[in-house]
This record gives structure tokens, C-alpha cells and sequence, in this order.
């Protein structure tokens, strides 16, 4: 055998960082077969890891080009042709039938025809590829040093599978940041000791066990807080959808997919979980944020809302529904809401109290034709508000573009906290609706909620905070379906307490029904997000899929139907005329994600007419939330945030300063105790600090030596005379008799002149 | 060597009396004389090398004068015998015995001149007495007087006809060090000094033999601390792992810088020895016990740089290291 270079060249720590840059390297090849159609993905392992072996080695070139040629031959062999690797049909004719690919592939290559290559080629390739990586890698950690790069590039790739791909990277993700963070940390204590020996502090290369453990103990406890925090959601929305909508063009029409969040029609039946979907749904120009209604429901089945509408022919300037009675004060506001392409609805979405419909905005398409502007027939359910519009002929249309008029209401609470509680009895027919199956205790529980309350209006405030304040979670994931013989407000109260907003709207509309007073269930968009903001004041608000959601309105006679918002995390945009009332109507508006409804696929209305315009509202807030808790909003309190910076600052103060403190601390400590055998620690704790201070002493200078530089650079004398008492203790085995006590001024004059 | 310029620090009231008074006859050596005294106090030797005419014998004489010592000469050359140093028995005829004529080496005071002039087996006769404090003559051991110091001289010019004094030789003398030109001030000092009448002349004894006896007493009771003879064993075996010694100090030379710091920290009035006494001693006393090999001889290195390295690098001990 050849002379083989194998003493490699490094430490036991360059060995044990070029392991765990391997362990990297593996990362790549993992996730490979879930991506590709790759199988035998570890003979790839096994190679790289060949390679890696023989590149550490330094086998010399003559030697490592043929035997990597070798193994990847043999590579091939296992992955592509039969028989054993020895035998004659075996091997011998793997790299007869090799070689002739091979040839075959050089031309193929010169000739530019690269899709023309052949598997067993394209293998090879890969074969190269890895010990090319390898030796990239031997050539990293033991020349240049720096391993950032590629780490940076493996947590990249890894993430970007894991967003794009099915590829499932929690686990990776985790084991990389370990093994980078010793890669790093290891390179850097390579990279101080280079410095320590080139200043010549230290000769051999050391392996420093405080090191280690500060290393592993740091580690540990990063990635230990680290899965022990809680952690929300993601607040951003996973961004495939999305991207994929803008890309391929891919629509967003109501009630798409089956699983997706967005507004759909039918709620008979509600409960269990759902994805997010951010696709958009509409923009709309309008002077404040506010809820966007759809329409609202009034009887509830116990395990959804369904209803009857029956719609009457109206005219485009008069929409000929109310929701607000005359107590309510309200103010006309303008809107227009543009439908994103492939959103079909041929109903109309508004904040307030909706009044007419300008026909000059309007457009709309009649079965994928561009509408001409023939005239339309609106029609209004009065009872559930929903307002839509078809053709003529009574062909369905989707709407693509309008512009509203709306009644934008300010309700008085004090007034709401007087007024009569003697609900007209259509009110009472349609809104006080129950279920004969719902359970005694949901009754009970609405009694308990309210025993202290007075009036409508405090009832139902404390319905609506009773949500907020006794262990609910809002999460849209693994929420169970209710069985066939269970409420679904029943389960969701005391079963589950998780839920999104059906499931609390639809408790809140029926607790307070239980309490004899009216609420109807609404549904619709939240404000949406605010993309742009107006010379005029107005502002764009994009409203999208996940923004679908459920609240609740109550009626209060002689002002109205009262929106209130009992899901966790939103808040109620509508505006309450006084101050006296504890709404917490919050600085924050929108932060994470917005809501929806759960999946939902058909649409069942048919126009008719209803008699009781009631009152309405507008409403609307908007929220986020996280998993449960606190919503975001509530995170980010300019209180919270002022208290996380103030610690914030004081812990870089505290970091900074570290050393002033520290001799602050020794000041005071060697003052109390000011006895002489401290002295012997005193002394050696001053030379501690100097050490920290930058003046260490060298390696072989005498304590006297040191004491006449230290004096100089500081122009004081006590160092020699400390120094002078020490050597006398220290070398002579005297004990100090009194001097220390005359010279601790001298002691703390030094440490403070280091301080200054 | 760095600390050159430093001045002075000889405190004790003795020592300093008799610097003082060789000073009235050697200009500006101030520091050769302190080495000197070392090595007398505890019971060294040194070995001088340097060219004629410095002012060696001048020390010398002054240093016996000063403390009212026996003082002897001996001028070797390649002739000279063994007996010439040690003595010699010579038949009596008015007694009919042998009577035993002491040699220039039973005095306390000896100045050794070009010692590597001479054939090895003299060499051998006056290095035994260095070491044992004795010489044996006709097959008696005589016992030397005390004080008894040996400071011989080797011209580093002439090479030609010497018999360079072996390593083992070598590493009986406690010093080596170069008693060097004065500079132009001092030289117009020696001469105007000298201008009337040789100041050695009124040199008179400021001690006597007893206090240089007393004085080697209290040298030994010099306390060393253990830390410090840590020190001294780091800086000697130091140099025998120097990549560019072949042969480094011997455990003789450890006691030889010990002892001599004691007598240094003595000089000083302080009971206990300290680094510094070690590290300023070690290059007198280690340079001549060390010896290079050839890749070094060829490079520029030299005992003295060697030393100079180790006592930079070897660490001093300052107290529990953990406070670090």
C-alpha cells in the first residue's frame, strides 16, 4: 500500500465538528424520498458517508478518485442491475454496462441534450455531487472555518420543504439548530484558541470543559424553554394557498373547499374543525372598519341555524330593511366593495343598516357573460336580512362590483340600560325560539350567569364576557363534531369549551334566549384587513376567506338589533354612545388572522317576504387570536411592551455594566470584612479584576513586575505596596498584623479608579 | 540582559558597608560586585569570562581585603600540576618527615586566572575542591579554609591552546557572568583614581572572616517558600524541555538558584525569598549549565536568549489559581 497520509490534521474537536456537519449533510438526503421519487435513499447515506471517511483520512488522490468510483459503481449496482456484486454476471458487466452509459452520456452532455441523460447516469452524478459536498465541507471546517453559510442554507432548504412540500419538519428543524449551534460554538472556540496561541497565551490547542458545559447547558436550555413555551399559531397564513392563487390564478368562490374556512350558506348542521384559507374575498372603500353582514338566522335547531327566507321584491333605493329603531342614532355613509375575480355571491354584503344600492356601480356577470347593464330585480329577506339580486328572468347572477348606502349606528347604553323590556310580540315569535331538546342546564347556567344583573343590558353584557372569562379556547382545529342526540351548544358550554366563533355566537344567542330575551344569530366578514389608506380618509380593507365569521345581535326595544361579539379575541367595532359603559372596545384592531365560519356548501334561499323590519346595527370588530388566551392584541399593550422593553434595557445595562457591578460588589465585600486574613483573598481578587479590566498579568511576570506597570498605567503607588504586604504573606508566611487595614483605602481606590 | 539598568537594591547593613568599600577601587560594577558577595555568601563560586585588563583581579583583591581574607593567585598554564594547586609534601631533612606545604587553594579567597588554560587533570584538582571543600593530597583529605571562594576567569578570545572546562566543570561554579568596559565616564574615573597612587593600597577590612561566617548562617535560615521552589524546579526543567537545548539544567543547578536566592533576598534585609530574586538570578546562574544543540548553534540563538525565553514564559505563582 501506498504511503497513506492518515494522520489528519486537526484536533479530536475537528473531528467531532466535521461528524456533526455530516449529521447536516444528512438532513439534505431525508427528506429526499418524500419529494422525489428516490427509493434506497440511504445507499446515498452510506455513500456520502464513504466518502466523508476517506476525505478525513486525506487518502491521496490517486488513491480516493478510484476507490469513490468504485463505491459509486457499486451504488449503482445495488440500484440498478441484479446479481451479486462479485460474481461475473455481477459487477464485471455493472461496469461494462456503466461505461458504455457513460459514453453514451458524454456525448449526450456535449451535445447540450440533458434531458435526454439516463437514470443510472443521473445517479452517478448525484454519487459525485455528495463527495464533492463532502469535500467541500472537510475543506470548510478545517481550513476557512466557517460553517454558517452552509448551516444557513440547510435551515432554508429544510423550512422551504417543509412549507411547500409534504415534507414534515418539526423534528429537523430541531435537530438542526442543535447540531448548529455546536458547530458554531465549537468553531469558535477553535477560532479564540488560534488567537490565544498567535498572542501566545496558550501553546497547544485544549478542549475547555467549561466551555463544553456552558455549550450544553445553553443548548439544553434554549431548546427546553423552547418547547416548553407555549406557542401560538402561525400568524401568518400558510402562504401556499396564496401563492398559488396568485399564480395559478386558482379562485377563491364561496364555500370551495370542503374543509376550507369562508362564508357558506347552509349552518344546519355545525361543529368540527376547519383550515384557514386566506384567499381573498372582496375589497371594500369605506370610512371606518366595521363588520360585513350577510345575513342573519333566528331559529336554531340544536345543532345549527336554519332558515326560510322569504324574499320580497324591492327597489335598488330603497332595500326596505331595518334593523334600528328610533333611539338608535345613525349616520349615511357611502361604500363600495369590489368582489375578487371568481368570488361568486349574488347576495350583497353590508355594514350597518343597509339602504340602497346605487345602480350606476353596479356590475355583475349572468352565467359567465359580462353583464350588460340590463336591469336587475333585488330582493330583500326582512326577517334575515339578506339582500340579493338576479336577473329578470330570475337567473342567478354574481355580483362583481357595487356601491352602498348605510345607516351607520351609535347606540345609547343608558338607554339601553332603561328601556322597556316589552318586546313586540312578532320579536318574541320569531327571536326567543328554543329548541325542545336543549338541556335543562344550559337554562341554569344562563340564571347563574346573570343573578346579579338588572337590566337587558348588563344581562347580556355579562353573557358576552362569560365567554372570555371561564376557561374557553378559542381554537378552529380539533373541534368536535357534536353527536346526533347532543346540543351543540350544549357540548360546546360544558363538554369541549373549545370552539371558534359558531360556537360562540350560537351559545350567546341561546343563553340569552333561555333568559326570555331576543337574539338572532349573524353571519358574515369581519372587517377584513386595511391594505391602503385614502387621501380622504377612507381606507381599502381586503376581506378574505378566513375572515368569514359569526356574532350575535340583540334586541333592545326602541333602539334596535344590538350587535355583541362573544368570541374570544374579536372585538366589537359598533359604537356605543357612552362612556359610563364597560365595553372594552380596544386600541387594537387588527392583528393575526380573522375568522370564518366553518365549511359550508349550499345555498338554500328563496325569495319571499317578511313583515317585521327590526332594527339593526352595525357592527363589527375584528380580531385574532392565537391558540386561546389573550389575543395578540392584548400582548401588545403599550403596558406590556413598555414593561418588556424597560427589562429589556435593564438587562443590557446589566450585561454591559457587568464588571463595574461586580467590583462594586467586591468594594463592598472586602469592606465589611475587613480582617487581616482576608487580605490574601482581597489581593487575589484584585488581580482578578485587573485581569477582567484588560491588565492581566503575563505568564511570567513577577507580582513586583506587575505592580510597577499596573501603577504606572493607573499612575497610583498602591499596587506596589499591596503587593509588597501580599508577597510578605504569600511567600513569607507572615500574617498580616494591621497592614491590611491601612491599606484597604489603597485597595478600593484601585478598584474604583478602574471603574472610572 | 533587561534588568541591567536597574539600580541597586542591597539593603542589609553589612553588605552594603562592603560594597561600598570595594566600590572605592572598582568604578561602576556595582552589580558584579552584588554577584560576587552572592557567591561568597553562599558559598559559591564564579566563573568570570571575559578579556585582560577589566578590572577582575582588582575585585577580587579588594573583595579579600575588604573582609580581612586570605587571598592566592594562580596563574594557570599549560604546565602547571595538580600540585601546584593543592600543595605539596616535601621531605623535611632537619625532622626527617614529610611536611605538607599548603597550595594557593588553601586560602579563602582564590583567583583562578584562564583556568581553561591548563591541563584537565589541574582543572580536576582545583573543581574538586569547588565542590567538596576539600582536597586530598598523598592520600589525605584536608579540609579547606571558610570562607573559601573560587573565582576563576576564561579569556574568551584565545581559543588556541585551551582545554575548554567540561559541562560537569562548568556546573560547579554557583555564577558566570562578564565583568565588561566601563563606560567613558567610569574609564576617566579609573584613571584619575589611579593617577596618584592605586586605591587597592588603602583598602582596609570593614569585616572580619567571622561576620562573613555569621553572615552565611543567617543566609541558610533564608526561608523559602514552597510556591518559590516550585518556581525554581519550573524554570530548570524549563529549560530542559527547550526545543533548542540539548542538555539542560541539572537538579544541582536548582540548588545552586535556590541558594543563591537566599543570599540575594539576605542582601535585601528580607527574610524570604520571592520570585524575583529567582528570576533575576536565573541567567548568572543557569546560562553556563545549559548546553544547545547544533540547530541552535547554528542560528543565531544563545544561552542567554534561551534563558531569557524561559523565565518569560514559565508562570509565577501568585496564589490559588482558581481565583483567576
Amino acid at each position: 500500500m501506498a504511503k497513506i497520509n492518515s494522520k489528519p490534521a486537526g484536533s479530536v474537536t475537528h473531528l467531532f465538528i466535521y461528524i456533526l456537519t455530516f449529521l447536516l449533510l444528512w438532513e439534505w438526503l431525508r427528506p429526499i424520498p418524500v419529494i422525489t421519487h428516490t427509493a434506497d435513499i440511504h445507499i446515498f447515506v452510506w455513500f456520502a458517508f464513504f466518502s466523508a471517511i476517506l476525505i478525513y483520512l486525506r487518502v491521496p488522490y490517486w488513491l480516493i478518485i478510484p476507490a469513490l468510483l468504485a463505491g459509486s459503481i457499486y451504488g449503482l449496482h445495488i440500484l440498478f442491475y441484479e446479481g451479486s456484486f462479485l460474481s461475473r454476471e455481477g459487477g464485471w458487466q455493472t461496469v461494462k454496462l456503466f461505461s458504455g452509459e457513460a459514453w453514451y452520456n458524454t456525448t449526450l452532455i456535449f451535445s447540450g441534450e440533458f434531458a435526454g441523460l439516463t437514470d443510472p447516469f443521473r445517479t452517478f452524478l448525484l454519487f459525485l455531487l455528495l463527495a464533492l459536498v463532502c469535500y467541500l465541507l472537510y475543506f470548510s471546517v478545517f481550513q476557512t472555518r466557517k460553517i454558517f453559510f452552509f448551516l444557513l442554507s440547510t435551515v432554508v432548504y429544510i423550512t422551504v420543504l417543509d412549507t411547500f412540500t409534504p415534507v414534515e419538519a418539526s423534528a429537523a428543524i430541531i435537530r438542526i439548530v442543535i447540531i448548529g449551534f455546536f458547530i458554531l460554538t465549537l468553531l469558535h472556540m477553535l477560532k479564540i484558541q488560534d488567537e490565544e496561541r498567535a498572542i501566545g497565551r496558550r501553546t497547544a490547542s485544549f478542549f475547555s470543559p467549561a466551555w463544553m458545559y456552558t455549550l450544553i447547558f445553553m443548548i439544553l436550555a434554549a431548546t427546553g424553554v423552547g418547547m416548553a413555551a407555549p406557542k401560538p399559531d402561525p400568524q401568518w397564513s400558510d402562504p401556499v394557498p396564496a401563492m398559488r392563487g396568485m399564480v395559478l390564478g386558482e379562485g377563491s368562490g364561496s364555500g370551495s373547499g370542503l374543509k376550507r374556512v369562508g362564508y357558506g350558506e347552509n349552518d344546519e348542521r355545525l361543529g368540527g374543525g376547519f383550515i384557514q384559507d386566506d384567499n381573498p374575498v372582496f375589497t371594500a372603500e369605506v370610512d371606518d372598519a366595521s363588520y360585513w353582514r350577510g345575513e342573519s338566522k333566528h331559529e336554531y335547531t340544536g345543532h345549527g341555524w336554519v332558515s326560510d327566507p322569504v324574499y320580497e321584491e324591492v327597489g335598488g333605493d330603497d332595500l326596505g330593511y331595518t334593523k334600528y329603531e328610533s333611539l338608535t342614532e345613525t349616520e349615511e355613509r357611502q361604500v363600495s366593495i369590489e368582489m375578487k375575480e371568481g368570488v361568486g355571491f349574488s347576495h350583497f354584503f353590508y355594514p350597518g343598516q343597509v339602504q340602497s344600492i346605487s345602480l350606476d356601480n353596479l356590475s355583475f356577470y349572468v352565467d359567465d357573460n359580462e353583464g350588460a347593464r340590463e336591469p336587475l330585480t333585488f330582493m330583500t329577506d326582512p326577517v334575515g336580512g339578506r339582500v340579493m339580486a338576479e336577473t329578470p328572468e330570475g337567473n342567478e347572477i354574481t355580483l362583481t362590483a357595487y356601491d352602498l348606502a348605510y345607516e351607520d349606528p351609535a347606540f345609547p347604553i343608558g338607554t339601553m340600560r332603561t328601556v322597556s323590556e316589552n318586546d313586540p310580540q312578532e320579536i318574541q315569535d320569531l327571536y326567543l325560539q328554543l329548541p325542545e331538546e336543549l338541556p335543562e342546564r344550559v337554562a341554569d347556567l344562563a340564571e347563574e350567569i346573570v343573578e346579579d344583573e338588572e337590566n337587558r343590558y348588563d344581562k347580556v353584557k355579562a353573557v358576552e364576557q362569560y365567554f372570555s372569562e371561564s376557561g374557553f379556547t378559542y381554537q378552529t382545529q380539533d373541534v368536535p363534531m357534536p353527536e346526533e342526540d347532543e346540543d351543540y351548544v350544549d357540548q360546546f358550554l360544558f363538554e369541549t369549551q373549545v370552539g371558534y366563533c359558531d360556537n360562540y355566537s350560537t351559545s350567546m344567542a341561546v343563553l340569552l334566549r333561555t333568559l326570555d330575551i331576543p337574539a338572532r344569530w349573524v353571519k358574515g366578514f369581519t372587517s377584513g384587513e386595511e391594505i391602503e389608506e385614502l387621501e380622504d380618509g377612507r381606507s381599502v380593507y381586503e376581506v378574505a376567506n378566513g375572515n368569514a365569521h359569526s356574532w350575535v345581535e340583540v334586541y333592545f326595544p326602541e333602539v334596535g338589533w344590538v350587535p355583541f361579539e362573544p368570541t374570544q379575541g374579536f372585538d366589537n367595532y359598533a359604537e356605543f354612545a357612552e362612556e359610563e359603559v364597560d365595553i372594552d372596545i380596544d386600541l387594537d384592531e387588527e392583528n393575526g388572522e380573522d375568522f370564518e365560519q366553518p365549511d359550508q356548501d349550499r345555498d338554500d334561499l328563496i325569495p319571499e317576504l317578511e313583515e317585521g323590519a327590526d332594527d339593526f346595527e352595525a357592527a363589527g370588530s375584528e380580531g385574532s387570536t392565537g391558540g386561546g388566551g389573550p389575543g395578540l392584541a392584548e400582548m401588545f399593550t403599550p403596558r406590556t411592551l413598555f414593561i418588556s422593553i424597560l427589562s429589556l434595557v435593564f438587562l443590557m445595562v446589566l450585561y454591559q455594566k457587568q464588571s463595574r457591578l461586580q467590583n462594586y460588589y467586591f468594594l463592598i465585600h472586602y469592606k465589611l470584612l475587613g480582617q487581616d486574613k482576608r487580605f490574601s483573598t482581597a489581593y487575589r481578587r484584585l488581580l482578578w479584576i485587573l485581569e477582567n479590566e484588560g491588565l492581566p498579568r503575563g505568564e511570567g511576570e513577577t507580582l513586583r513586575e506587575y505592580a510597577k506597570r499596573v501603577d504606572l498605567v493607573l499612575s497610583s503607588q498602591a499596587m506596589m505596596k499591596l503587593t509588597k504586604l501580599y508577597e510578605k504573606v504569600y511567600y513569607g508566611g507572615y500574617e498580616p498584623d494591621g497592614e491590611w487595614e491601612a491599606l484597604q483605602t489603597e485597595w478600593e481606590e484601585l478598584v474604583k479608579s478602574l471603574n472610572s | 540582559m533587561r534588568n541591567r539598568q536597574e539600580p541597586s537594591v542591597v539593603t542589609h547593613p553589612l553588605v552594603h558597608r562592603l560594597i561600598e568599600n570595594i566600590e572605592k577601587v572598582v568604578v561602576g560594577k556595582k552589580r558584579e560586585i552584588e554577584l560576587s558577595l552572592i557567591a561568597l555568601l553562599s558559598g559559591g563560586h564564579v566563573l568570570l569570562e571575559d578579556v585582560p585588563g577589566v578590572g577582575k583581579t582588582m575585585m577580587v583583591r579588594a573583595l579579600a581585603k575588604s573582609v580581612g581574607a586570605d587571598y592566592k593567585r594562580i596563574q594557570f598554564t599549560p604546565d602547571l600540576l595538580p600540585s601546584d594547586v593543592t600543595g605539596v609534601s616535601v621531605f623535611s631533612q632537619k625532622t626527617m618527615e614529610f611536611h605538607f606545604r599548603p597550595g594557593p587553594v588553601m586560602s579563602n579567597i582564590v583567583l583562578a586566572d584562564e583556568i581553561n588554560r591548563t591541563s584537565p587533570k589541574t582543572q580536576a584538582a582545583l573543581l574538586e575542591a569547588l565542590e567538596e571543600g576539600s582536597v586530598t593530597t598523598d592520600g589525605e583529605t584536608r579540609e579547606l579554609q571558610d570562607p573559601f571562594m573560587v573565582m576563576a576567569t576564561q579569556n574568551p578570545i584565545e581559543y588556541g591552546g585551551t582545554y575548554p572546562l567540561p559541562e560537569a566543570q562548568l556546573d560547579r561554579f554557583l555564577f558566570k557572568f562578564k565583568i565588561g568596559y566601563p563606560s567613558k565616564s567610569e574609564e576617566l574615573e579609573v584613571l584619575n583614581r589611579v593617577e596618584k597612587r592605586h586605591p587597592i593600597e588603602e583598602v582596609t577590612p570593614v569585616l572580619t572572616l567571622e561576620d562573613i561566617i555569621d553572615m552565611k548562617k543567617d543566609v541558610k535560615k533564608v526561608f523559602v517558600n514552597e510556591k518559590v521552589k516550585e518556581y525554581i524546579i519550573n524554570i530548570v526543567n524549563a529549560t530542559r524541555q527547550h526545543h533548542a537545548v540539548y542538555l539542560g539544567g541539572s537538579p544541582r543547578a536548582s540548588i545552586a538558584l535556590m541558594k543563591a536566592g537566599q543570599a540575594y533576598a539576605f542582601m535585601q534585609d528580607r527574610e524570604f525569598v520571592v520570585p524575583d530574586d529567582i528570576k533575576y538570578l536565573a541567567p548568572y546562574a543557569l546560562q553556563h549549565r545549559i548546553l544547545l544543540n547544533s540547530d541552535a548553534k547554528l542560528s543565531d540563538t544563545t544561552n542567554e536568549r534561551v534563558i531569557h525565553e524561559v523565565i518569560q514564559q514559565v508562570h509565577i505563582p501568585a496564589g490559588k489559581e482558581s481565583v483567576r
